[in-house]
């Protein structure tokens, strides 16, 4: 488990460094396999049957197959898309993964000190405040798509590590709705193209009354 | 309370008439207001069924909200039932000059009005109390803006709502208060609160704001003398013959059942305030020439005299103990009965003048009497009663409002209450005077002398519905006047005092002394009969034109409104502070030759002084706000980012 969580840390800060659209999409494909990962090998742990599976499947069904191959569709679209205009400089989004790196670890042994599974909770915070960093820092629609399901991912992985298995009528829910948030992300995206021929989400500024 | 419940079909019915077609609008026009007439003449049997039955307090339960009648809202709902089903009457007529313009709405929101009000005062717990305000102010709100077209009238009409929704704000916090220390919201339950004093004062401060709002007394009346001029003739007198009292109904069943432990300060700002809205009410009445506006201005002061009987009351309840005080309670309530039907009668016959004339200009009549002879009656035995002339009901509530403030005066010898009373008893007494002239000049101008415009020598009598209307209202206004003891035992009964009582502990009151109107009409008609018998000059009698230096004499040579009241102008300018302008647009020479361009300006201390600060402020922040909200997505979840990130820094310092 602690291998795994120190790759998926090392995964988000590549993450930040990550410019180019597909390579990010391929990149969270990765993340959201290493999430499915975490969930197979608790659910083993707490005994595997289909209660401990279903939510692994699950994640690699949605997060690993789905979300990235319907993102990897639209950028495929997106063949000239090249501008980093508005987008704020690497460095930066890697520097604020770092103090939110630190903030979660000094956080937790605050509030919870002592608390066995620590590196977890704290990447999983790690993982929250950066996908919300991503989509402040990243300018293009895809990009925040990106940041949203980071933050995600952070959260179902707090969710498992604090409460040790959620009913499966409550995965299901967050599943479902993460799928219809990547679905309606999706269509503004391309709508976003079609109107603005960019995915640059700064554009909608003009629509302020 | 079956009765009423049909009286709120013969509303529904009325309300309904919006679905007509619109070819049908004459007969929805007709089917509303005869549905709105029957509908509160209902409500004025129910309530004297009521008052008939053995006066115990009835009640309807529908789950948490109920409907429910006691000695206090019958008085109220009496006012009502008498006062729109004149109004009603009038509309048959008045409302049809507003065919092909939106008529059928004009019937159903007018329906909906009344049914709203009524159903305030049967309210029998919080929340239909608030919802059946808030539909009251919806309704009103779409009737003052029924000519959205003119853009005065729509100005005023969303003046009002934003003021109207203030108010409801306050009112919502007090309800909420005291329902957080009642076992539930109905009113019975409420009146058995467990208030601290110190949540009281909150419950006080919130009830007063709102019901002062809607009953307009300064500084919050500033809508009132925007919306009335700009709704329809026969919705302004309902809203000032009746809206205004239910905040008078709202603001007792706080003081009575929810807080009846009142603090010496809140009687002596309840006073003031009540006395300077009745000051400055009528001063302000003084100086417009817009009629409508003259008697919006005339309810703030009535409001004002209402108000401040009451503030009376509670301080001789607070402190001289004793019955005393339901004297003072007696007039605000009587008073509000009478301020009803006379001001429903001016401002009929306000819309009888617009109606004969087209216009409300003040300057432009001149004597209409010769022309609405019917109207011209009516408004003078309204403004009569607006002026406070012995004989006719306006009298009654001011003399015995007057009586309250000797009592208090004579009641204690402390200095505090002293200075009160001598600044109310002041306020009053110009009050008083002002009336007096505000309504000389009203009728005065508007209908003796000579015609000022072409308009006024075209104008002509209205139908036979406005003509009813106002005969009956006058009739009531007259009865009222000579013959109050039928409508003092039923404020006896609203403010729950035995009628025996108060005549035994009172020396002042009809039964034994001071007035007696009965007794004033005999002397003065035989000290009239006398005087017509022996100094009769008919003898002598040459009829005449008005010698005027051996020319004719013109209309330019009359008194013009604002000429009329220019010497109160001139002595309360520190009040009013009127901005004057005159300049020469033709001088030929330094006597004769000059043509003289004259132009007055009232501007209103108070949206001055203290709305337009705060307008100010409102767009000042609002422009700081604005670079808050930038409209970038990235922006609005950095703001979330961070508010997450000072949450969870906090909750582990804190920790």
């Amino acid at each position: 488990m602690e291998y795994l969580v120190v790759a998926l840390m090392c995964i988000v800060f590549l993450q930040t460094r990550f410019m180019e659209l597909r390579r990010s999409t391929i990149l969270l494909g990765v993340q959201s396999a290493f999430i499915a990962a975490a969930c197979l090998v608790i659910g083993i742990a707490h005994g595997g049957g289909l209660h401990g599976f279903l939510p692994g499947i699950l994640t690699i069904l949605v997060k690993v197959i789905f979300i990235p191959f319907a993102i990897l569709k639209v950028v495929r679209g997106l063949k000239d898309e090249r501008e980093i205009i508005s987008d704020i400089n690497v460095n930066y989004s890697t520097g604020v993964a770092a103090l939110a790196l630190a903030m979660s670890y000094m956080i937790i042994d605050r509030l919870l000190p002592g608390f066995e599974g620590r590196d977890i909770l704290a990447t999983a915070m790690f993982m929250i405040m950066t996908g919300l960093a991503l989509i402040v820092m990243r300018a293009r629609a895809i990009m925040q798509m990106i940041g949203m399901i980071t933050m995600e991912n952070g959260i179902y992985l707090l969710g498992l590590i604090m409460t040790e298995g959620l009913p499966i009528i409550i995965e299901l829910g967050v599943f479902l709705d993460v799928l219809i948030a990547v679905v309606i992300l999706v269509i503004l995206t391309s709508r976003l193209r079609l109107n603005f021929s960019t995915t640059d989400t700064n554009v909608m500024q003009k629509l302020k009354g | 309370m079956e009765l009423f419940l049909y009286a709120a079909c013969c509303y529904l019915v009325g309300v309904s008439t919006f679905f007509f077609p619109r070819i049908y609008q004459v007969e929805a026009h007709y089917l509303s207001n005869t549905a709105a007439l029957i509908g509160s003449a209902l409500v004025t049997i129910a309530t004297g069924g009521y008052y008939a039955g053995s006066l115990a307090t009835d009640s309807l339960k529908w789950g948490t909200y109920s409907l429910a009648i006691d000695g206090w809202s019958s008085f109220f709902l009496l006012l009502t039932g008498i006062a729109s089903m004149i109004t009603s009457l009038y509309a048959l007529g008045y409302g049809r000059s507003y065919e092909g313009n939106r008529l059928r709405n004009l019937g159903s929101n007018w329906n909906l009005f009344i049914v709203s009000m009524v159903f305030v005062l049967l309210a029998g717990d919080g929340f239909s109390f608030l919802l059946f305000w808030e539909i009251m102010a919806v309704a009103s709100f779409m009737l003052v803006n029924h000519e959205a077209y003119i853009r005065t009238t729509w100005n005023a009409a969303y003046q009002y709502l934003v003021m109207t929704s203030l108010g409801t704000t306050f009112l919502m916090i007090a309800f909420l208060i005291v329902g957080a220390y009642s076992d539930s919201y109905s009113f019975v339950d409420m009146a058995h609160n467990s208030l601290t004093p110190q949540m009281a004062q909150w419950v006080f401060v919130t009830a007063f704001l709102g019901f002062a709002l809607k009953a307009g007394l300064v500084p919050l009346h500033i809508w009132l003398p925007q919306a009335h001029p700009a709704a329809p003739s026969h919705v302004s007198a309902l809203m000032s013959g009746v809206m205004l009292k239910i905040a008078l109904y709202g603001f007792g069943r706080f003081m009575f059942s929810f807080i009846p432990t009142w603090s010496y300060w809140w009687a002596a700002v309840v006073m003031l305030a009540g006395a300077f809205s009745a000051f400055l009410g009528v001063l302000y009445a003084q100086m417009e020439s817009d009629i409508k506006r003259v008697l919006a201005y005339s309810s703030v002061e009535n409001m004002g005299v209402i108000f401040a009987a009451f503030g009376c009351g509670m301080l001789l309840k607070v402190t001289a103990g004793g019955h005393w005080y339901l004297i003072a309670m007696a007039a605000a309530l009587l008073h509000a009965f009478n301020h009803s039907i006379m001001k429903v009668l001016m401002f009929m016959s306000a819309g009888s003048i617009m109606h004969g004339t087209g216009s409300k200009n003040l300057e432009l009549f001149g004597g209409l009497a010769r022309r609405m002879p019917v109207t011209a009656v009516c408004t003078f035995i309204g403004s009569l009663a607006l002026a406070a002339i012995p004989l006719t009901c306006g009298f009654n509530g001011e003399w015995l409002a007057l009586q309250g403030f000797i009592t208090l005066a004579r009641s204690s010898s402390a200095h505090d209450i002293r200075l009160l009373t001598a600044i109310a008893m002041i306020l009053l007494g110009f009050t008083g005077a002002l009336a007096l002239g505000c309504f000389v000049r009203y009728f005065g101008i508007a209908f003796l002398g000579r015609e000022r415009s072409e308009i006024a020598a075209h104008a002509h009598e209205s139908d036979k519905f406005m003509l009813s209307a106002m005969s009956i209202s006058s009739v009531l206004v007259m009865a009222a006047g000579i013959y109050p003891m039928p409508l003092m035992d039923l404020v006896a009964q609203a403010i729950g005092a035995n009628t025996r009582m108060f005549t035994a502990n009172q020396a002042m009151w009809w039964g034994t002394s001071a007035y007696s109107p009965i007794l004033l009409l005999v002397v003065l008609a035989i000290v009239g009969g006398v005087v017509y018998l022996f100094a009769s000059t008919a003898k002598y009698e040459v009829k005449e034109v008005t010698w005027n230096c051996g020319t004719d004499p013109t209309a330019r040579q009359q008194y013009s409104a604002i000429g009329f009241s220019k010497p109160v102008r001139r002595a309360f300018d520190y009040i009013l502070q009127p901005v004057r302008q005159r300049s020469y647009i033709r001088k030929d020479h330094a006597y004769f030759g000059r043509q003289l361009e004259y132009k007055l300006e009232l501007p209103d201390m108070i949206s001055r002084k203290l709305y337009q600060p705060v307008q100010k402020y409102f767009v000042v922040s609002s422009a700081f706000l604005r670079r808050l909200q930038q409209g970038s997505v990235r922006l609005y979840v950095g703001y979330v980012m961070a508010a997450m990130t000072v949450v969870l820094i906090w909750g582990a310092v804190i920790k």
